[in-house]
């Protein structure tokens, strides 16, 4: 039982006529990343919100921020981007609707692929946000009202940006994930690394040297992450605060 | 009564290129009570922790029931059923009842039956004065019980030596006699005992010898009478003029 | 919004969902459950231990896991359990191993990465002195770990384990990848051939929610309930 293993059908020609199999698998990773970092940007900024409005007092904003992130979560990531990508469109008035579907490729899986992957990852952000607001000691909040700041100055200045430092290393492992998870897309017809490893395993039928070569892309860039991460932590790290991450093990991908 | 149960000889051990024991001899005869006492950091808790080999060590040979604990061919399994070691705090299983705390390692390293060892369970946990908490979990008992149940779970081998790790200085002062008094009694039965405490009454009234450390040093190794009465060493009059003030 | 919406196709439907569909989804969710918490331990116990080249193998193994998307995963195993297998057999070409089989593995293999970092740090937060307090008594190493320290582990984990398959039981919907018939595989087939993709992915989605999020709140009276005891 042996396979044959062929190294040098990276270099050879791929079958979109492109480029060689390794320009193709790059070309794979730029899509992988530039999916990543826009539904990151939407996670972020989405999940920051809904994090911090789940730790108000109102009762009724956290009950929708509850609401929000329950229904996000207990859904697979990959019904959810069947949702955006086939049923949306034929929710929406038929115009609207059929213009959504005529968008060529590839944004036309780019986009709902964002949006998906971008609300699906905002909730795990929300998650932490309200943790870390949670894990600061309640007199910080105290303290700012004393001083007589507003409820949004209060967070803006006192409890956000000592919140956000805490949750930077869980921060970093979602944004890992958003990469990892960014592979789904391949199912809505999304060429990133993944979708172009398995074509170019279907094409060429160098079924190991494909993965492999796509193996090891993700760890190099993992390892990228990771590295430019522990450098951020490094710049914003407070002088004399030592992280409370709490450093309870999590379940999650 | 003179043959040796426990024996040091030597004994050093590093953690890193800190020495922790410095070349430390010492032994203590079967039937003996042996009281290790000293400042904290002294290295009394891992000596005795090499008795039984929790604490491995690098120099020197610890001989117990004429075994070298460090040696290969040594079956530190066998060698420990044969020890009971009592913990500061207590270390009983939190997920097991008392009695099965006491049955476990009956079962599953003597080989004995279940009811055999319920039995003799049941028979310690009267002597310790607990047999009405047998079902209970060790949450649900009091510190000083307890310390009482790990007593028993170490009886509960037919040790042929027991040692006790400051089993009193995690207990709140009024639970601090409960355990004291059984100590008291295994001593006054003729159970050889390596005791690391810094309860000198318990050390007055049924140690054999005393021994001193400091700095992970042997400082005094003497008869009862003369430790209390004459310390010889300055080291072990300070501490004593320290401890005894309170 | 629901002018249209083919309620009569879902019911149509129905048994083909649960009754292969689902069954599949949660035959595959508990035996990599099962099968991931086992493995997983094993590879915690490794990473704790002190032998050297067992801590880095198991280390590695995770760390590879973890790094990889889940898809890449599904499609290496899928191609590469028939090699193995054919290997292992002696036989001179791939065995067939079908999708479901290699799901089974591909899961197992992949959640062990995951379950074992949730039981490393169980068995972390168990005090050194039960381990000592164990081998005083004479117990031996697997004595001590399966007796004393992976029940109090598993059980100060339990929440987090439980949490975890959840995620599992989601995730499994990937295996749509190697187009086997799980119950959005099984609710695909039938969207595309009947074209009621909003119908079928519409309640596919409120299945999935219903139970993952009942489950969830179970976990959740879990642990508010191990709190008091505890």
């Amino acid at each position: 039982m042996r396979y044959n293993w062929d190294w040098s059908i990276y270099f050879q020609r791929a079958s979109d006529g492109s480029g060689t199999w390794l320009h193709y698998l790059f070309v794979g990773l730029a899509w992988t990343l530039a999916t990543a970092l826009a539904a990151w940007v939407i996670a972020l900024v989405v999940g920051s919100i809904v994090g911090t409005l789940r730790t108000t007092p109102s009762k009724w904003i956290v009950r929708l921020g509850n609401a929000y992130v329950e229904i996000f979560r207990n859904i697979p990531l990959l019904v959810q981007m069947f949702l955006w990508f086939f049923v949306l469109p034929e929710l929406l008035p038929k115009g609207l609707g059929d213009a959504v579907k005529q968008i060529p490729p590839p944004w036309g899986s780019y986009l709902p692929a964002v949006l998906s992957l971008g609300i699906y990852t905002s909730v795990r952000v929300a998650e932490q946000v309200r943790a870390g607001i949670q894990s600061l000691p309640r007199g910080q909040r105290m303290a700012g009202t004393a001083l007589g700041l507003t409820l949004p100055q209060n967070y803006r200045f006192v409890l956000l940006p000592m919140a956000f430092r805490i949750i930077l290393p869980p921060l970093t492992s979602e944004f890992l994930n958003i990469i990892k998870n960014s592979s789904v897309a391949l199912t809505i017809g999304l060429l990133e690394l993944t979708g172009r490893a398995r074509a170019m395993q279907e094409f060429s039928f160098k079924v190991f040297e494909a993965f492999a070569a796509a193996t090891v892309i993700y760890l190099v860039t993992n390892m990228i992450v990771v590295v430019l991460m522990r450098a951020l932590e490094r710049r914003v790290r407070v002088p004399g605060f030592i992280g409370t991450t709490a450093k309870a093990p999590q379940a999650g991908h | 009564m003179n043959s040796s149960m426990i024996e040091f000889r030597a004994v050093s051990k590093w953690y890193g290129s800190f020495q922790v024991l410095k070349r430390c001899s010492t032994r203590v005869d079967k039937g003996q009570v042996v009281v290790v006492c000293g400042p904290s950091g002294s290295g009394k808790s891992t000596l005795i922790k090499c008795v039984n080999g929790l604490e491995p060590f690098q120099e020197g040979e610890i001989i117990v029931n004429a075994e070298s604990v460090g040696a290969k061919g040594t079956n530190l399994s066998r060698l420990r059923s044969k020890i009971g070691m009592v913990f500061q705090h207590f270390e009983l299983f939190p997920h097991m009842s008392v009695t099965e705390n006491l049955n476990l390692a009956q079962v599953k390293v003597l080989g004995r039956s279940r009811e055999e060892a319920t039995t003799k369970s049941m028979a310690l946990l009267k002597r310790v004065g607990l047999e009405a908490h047998a079902k209970k979990y060790p949450g649900e008992l009091s510190g000083g019980q307890q310390q009482r149940v790990a007593i028993a779970r170490g009886l509960a081998m037919d040790p042929i030596a027991m040692l006790f790790d400051e089993p009193t200085s995690a207990l709140d002062p009024e639970m601090i006699n409960e355990v004291l008094d059984v100590m008291v009694e295994l001593a006054q039965e003729g159970m050889t005992m390596m005791v690391v405490t810094h309860e000198m009454g318990f050390a007055r009234k049924v140690a054999h010898r005393v021994v001193f450390m400091d700095n992970g040093e042997i400082v005094e190794d003497a008869a009862t009478e003369e430790f209390f009465g004459s310390p010889r060493s300055d080291r072990a009059q300070l501490f004593l003029s320290k401890i005894l003030q309170h | 919004m629901f002018s249209g919406y083919d309620f009569d196709v879902i019911q149509r439907s129905l048994p083909y969902l649960f009754r292969d569909g689902m069954t599949f989804t949660v035959t595959l969710t508990l035996l990599a459950m099962t099968g991931g918490i086992v493995f997983g331990t094993l590879l915690a116990m490794m990473r704790l231990s002190s032998f050297a080249p067992f801590s880095l193998v198991a280390g590695s193994y995770v760390n590879l896991m973890r790094s990889l998307p889940l898809v890449l995963v599904i499609f290496w195993f899928f191609f590469l359990v028939p090699y193995i297998g054919g290997w292992i057999v002696g036989a001179p070409r791939p065995i067939a191993v079908g999708a479901f089989w290699s799901a089974v593995i591909t899961f197992t293999m992949f959640e062990a990465a995951y379950y074992c970092e949730i039981m490393r740090a169980g068995i972390q937060s168990i005090p050194r002195g039960q381990v000592a307090a164990g081998q005083a008594l004479g117990l031996n190493y697997w004595q001590t770990m399966g007796h004393v320290i992976l029940p109090q582990a598993f059980r100060n984990m339990l929440p987090v384990l439980l949490t975890q398959t959840i995620i599992l039981f989601q995730d499994t919907s990937l295996v749509y990848v190697i187009s086997a018939t799980d119950f959005l595989g099984a609710a695909a087939k039938i969207a595309n051939r009947d074209y009621r993709l909003v119908e079928m992915y519409t309640f596919v989605a409120a299945v999935y929610f219903v139970i993952s999020f009942a489950l969830s709140a179970l976990v959740k009276r879990l642990q508010s309930r191990m709190a008091i005891v505890q």
